[in-house]
């Protein structure tokens, strides 16, 4: 539920987007990498999971902002864990489903959908719920693949500070789009599973090493794995026992979809749902510092 | 269609096939439940049948009713199973082939066999239960699972990444078309690791070079199961004529595989049907018919016999006089579902087929830590893999009842052991470093491994600390904690088998 002045200010928003938009001649759009000079940000609340998913892409001006005709697209939800859809220890299917669909629709050449899972990755991918709901598309362009063993390889990280190397998977460094399906989630060092944390499925190496300096080697890897949108499903959070749960009692339905261009700024956001400043975050902090989006939400251009 | 040597020889090669198909499907495909009769080779097997009725609780015959099946078809039409269908005979025949020494004449010992299996009866029938070390379909399987998989994983790997890397022209190209099938339906998801597979590696390799000796020296001599089926068949229906050599022709007593015209042989028990005879016979004089009479006696020596059972008899006290292992050492974790010790290894018949489903690769064999005979059965080695939540493969396998099935909810409450810190390693506690992996993969829905947070003085300056603790009563010894702790080495983290469901005694 909104309040009146949400409301209003809400219809303001739209209203000025569109009308920038409509202003700017489709030619001039930046490109989608740079889409958000200031940090926009986008939160929707719904219980209709598809429509939602595509009123939170609207409100950014469409998937077609992000997904070029013939590119190849790689979604990278959370299947980390072998726990079925209501524990909230994973992606929502029916957001990953959602947009994957998107992506199809705005043309894409090629949409591959993966994970470096915790728990057997056959079990996590069937118990999710989301093999079936990628396969239920029924798309010869659209697919659900598990990790290929021999596409990782060794990276500098320039601007690294916490790791001047590390082992990444290729396919979502070379991909045209990255688009990143986070859910949102409780962890007890990071103190929150967001955006920055969930690209760690795209690498390869000991990633338990990464938690003695959690905050800085999350963003040091956002340095080298850009995303152009993040997508943090926070239908339903995992507010203990995180970061796979497995108890209905840990859980809290929330029907909300949060969005950005920049990483940070959607995690900046996302950690108000669980009463925390994005400032008390460590991870966020240090994104923020790398210039990997905006901390301070009063600065944040909400759409 | 004629019953003769080609028939025989399609049905061994499809009946190979089959049972390697179904080693490929003792996998996790996608469903909780495996949805074929994966273990069926050890619901045929007599020697299975007979572990289960000697070792403690009830004998499952909905699962072993094959077994009985096979005995009264071998009542009916002899030794055929060691002829057509046991893939370890049909692996001798086809890798001992090349090594055979046709025309050589050589006896061995047909006796040995009856010998071993009257001490491996009483041994099992006084505790001791060594059936599994050489059950051929049990040789066979664990070699498959600890041997052949993971070297074929290898190779196969091997080469499909180096054709990645390499980008041949041509055959790379067509080396990606290929890879998805073999991928999808010939290769494992992970590749198969396993100790012991060397040891394991000599002990087949042994067996096929032993056919230079003699064709089919294992089946002849060695063979348990074998001497089980031959006593079967002796008393069968379908019997061969003549009983044996002609007195103007020897050759087969050159020819036959199985020596079964030997004067020491009787030969309706060694016969195996194989009808290569049919063939070889100059007088086209072979027969095989229903008959009520049986051809030979096995004429076994008494005192032989009474001095094999009296070994067997005597072997269980021997080593049940060695101390308890469980006495000693805390590392003997077995899959969940496995019933107390004692009857566990009076029923496990060491085929590894827990091994070769088992999700996680936790499943290794034994060598010394569950005792002397604890051989192949199965442990769990957290730190090589670790037992997954919502899996029970492992039950839903095991022929003999050693591993229980449970149902999921059984499962997940059922310990297999208890995680222990070892705070000399574990990083917060011994260099003041944050780390979290073991609480973060902790599986139990109220975690068992919860955090204190503590002010430690590091140097001269205190900093405040998550330091991990488990939780006796919530874990369950699923070993994921020490799979992926990030230390290198030995785990900070280990499980021990205290407080495991099925030894009481051994609560906490």
């Amino acid at each position: 539920m909104i309040d009146r002045r949400q409301f209003i200010r809400q219809c303001l928003h739209t209203a000025g987007a569109a009308g920038v938009a409509g202003a700017v001649p489709q030619l001039l759009l930046p490109t989608p990498a740079g889409a958000a000079q200031g940090s926009v940000l986008v939160v929707r609340r719904g219980e209709d999971i598809p429509l939602l998913v595509r009123q939170t892409l609207d409100a950014l001006g469409g998937m077609g902002r992000f997904v070029r005709p013939g590119e190849t697209v790689v979604v990278k939800p959370n299947i980390g864990w072998d726990r079925p859809v209501e524990m909230a220890a994973n992606t929502h299917p029916l957001v990953v489903q959602t947009v994957v669909q998107l992506c199809l629709e705005a043309g894409a050449g090629k949409v591959q959908v993966f994970d470096r899972t915790c728990n057997d990755p056959r079990r996590c991918y069937v118990s999710s719920g989301i093999q079936q709901a990628v396969n239920s598309l029924n798309s010869s362009k659209a697919k659900i693949v598990h990790m290929d063993r021999r596409a990782y390889r060794e990276l500098d990280i320039p601007s690294g500070k916490a790791l001047n190397r590390w082992s990444f998977y290729m396919p979502a460094l070379e991909a045209d789009r990255l688009i990143n399906l986070p859910v949102a989630k409780h962890h007890s060092i990071s103190t929150l599973t967001l955006g920055m944390k969930n690209l760690m499925g795209v690498i390869g190496g000991n990633r338990g090493m990464l938690h003695r300096k959690i905050a800085e080697s999350l963003a040091d890897l956002n340095s080298v794995i850009h995303s152009d949108l993040t997508l943090i499903d926070a239908t339903r959070i995992l507010l203990a026992n995180g970061p796979q749960g497995g108890r209905l009692e840990d859980v809290e339905i929330r029907n909300t979809l949060i969005a950005s261009p920049q990483v940070v700024t959607a995690d900046a956001y996302a950690a108000t749902l669980f009463g925390y400043q994005p400032q008390q975050i460590e991870t966020i902090v240090a994104g923020h510092q790398r210039g990997l989006g905006e901390i301070n939400l009063a600065k944040v251009k909400q759409l | 269609m004629r019953v003769d040597r080609k028939l025989r020889i399609t049905v061994q090669t499809i009946s190979l096939l089959g049972f390697l198909w179904l080693f490929l499907q003792t996998e996790y495909r996608g469903t909780d439940e495996l949805a074929y009769p994966v273990s069926l080779l050890f619901r045929l097997d007599p020697l299975a049948f007979l572990a289960a009725l000697f070792s403690p609780g009830t004998l499952s015959l909905f699962v072993l009713w094959p077994a009985v099946l096979l005995i009264l078809l071998t009542l009916l039409l002899g030794r055929f199973f060691c002829g057509w269908f046991c893939p370890l005979g049909s692996l001798l025949d086809l890798f001992g082939g090349p090594l055979r020494q046709p025309g050589r004449l050589f006896r061995g010992w047909p006796k040995v066999k009856y010998y071993l299996l009257a001490g491996l009866v009483l041994a099992a029938l006084c505790g001791l239960q060594l059936f599994g070390l050489f059950d051929p379909l049990s040789i066979f399987l664990r070699s498959l699972t600890l041997v052949v998989n993971p070297v074929w994983n290898l190779l196969a790997n091997g080469l499909f990444d180096w054709l990645y890397q390499a980008k041949v022209p041509l055959v790379s190209p067509a080396a990606d078309v290929v890879y998805p099938f073999f991928r999808d339906y010939l290769l494992a998801f992970h590749q198969p690791v396993f100790l012991l597979g060397f040891f394991t590696a000599l002990t087949l390799l042994l067996l096929i070079l032993l056919e230079r000796v003699q064709p089919r020296f294992w089946c002849r001599n060695v063979c348990p199961l074998g001497a089980l089926l031959g006593i079967c068949s002796r008393y069968s229906l379908l019997q061969r004529s003549p009983q044996a050599d002609c007195p103007e022709c020897s050759l087969c007593s050159t020819k036959c595989r199985m020596g079964a015209t030997n004067e020491d042989s009787a030969q309706s028990a060694e016969c195996i049907r194989c009808l290569d005879c049919y063939d070889f016979c100059p007088w086209q004089r072979i027969e095989f018919h229903f008959t009520q009479r049986s051809s030979g006696r096995l004429d076994l020596s008494r005192r032989s016999l009474l001095t094999a059972a009296a070994g067997g008899a005597l072997l269980a006290p021997l080593v049940a006089a060695a101390p308890l292992s469980a006495r000693q050492r805390n590392d003997l974790i077995r899959p969940p579902g496995a019933v107390v010790e004692e009857e566990f290894l009076r029923s496990c018949i060491r085929c590894g087929e827990c091994m070769k489903v088992c999700i996680g690769g936790a499943l290794h064999p034994d060598f010394l830590r569950g005792g002397t005979f604890s051989l192949w059965s199965p442990v769990l080695v957290a730190r090589l893999g670790y037992c997954e939540y919502d899996c029970t493969l492992c039950g839903q396998v095991c022929p003999t009842g050693a591993i229980r099935l449970l149902d999921i909810q059984e499962k997940r409450k059922t310990k297999i052991g208890l995680a222990v810190i070892d705070k000399n390693r574990c990083l917060p506690f011994a260099r003041g470093e944050e780390c979290l992996v073991c609480e973060e993969h902790c599986p139990t829905g109220k975690k068992a491994i919860v955090f204190d947070r503590r002010k430690v003085l590091v140097g001269s300056e205190v900093k405040e600390f998550q330091q991990p603790r488990v939780l006796s009563a919530l874990c369950i010894g699923c070993g994921i904690c020490e799979t992926r702790c990030p230390v290198a080495g030995r785990s900070a983290i280990v499980v021990t088998n205290e407080g495991e469901s099925r030894t009481p005694t051994r609560l906490v």
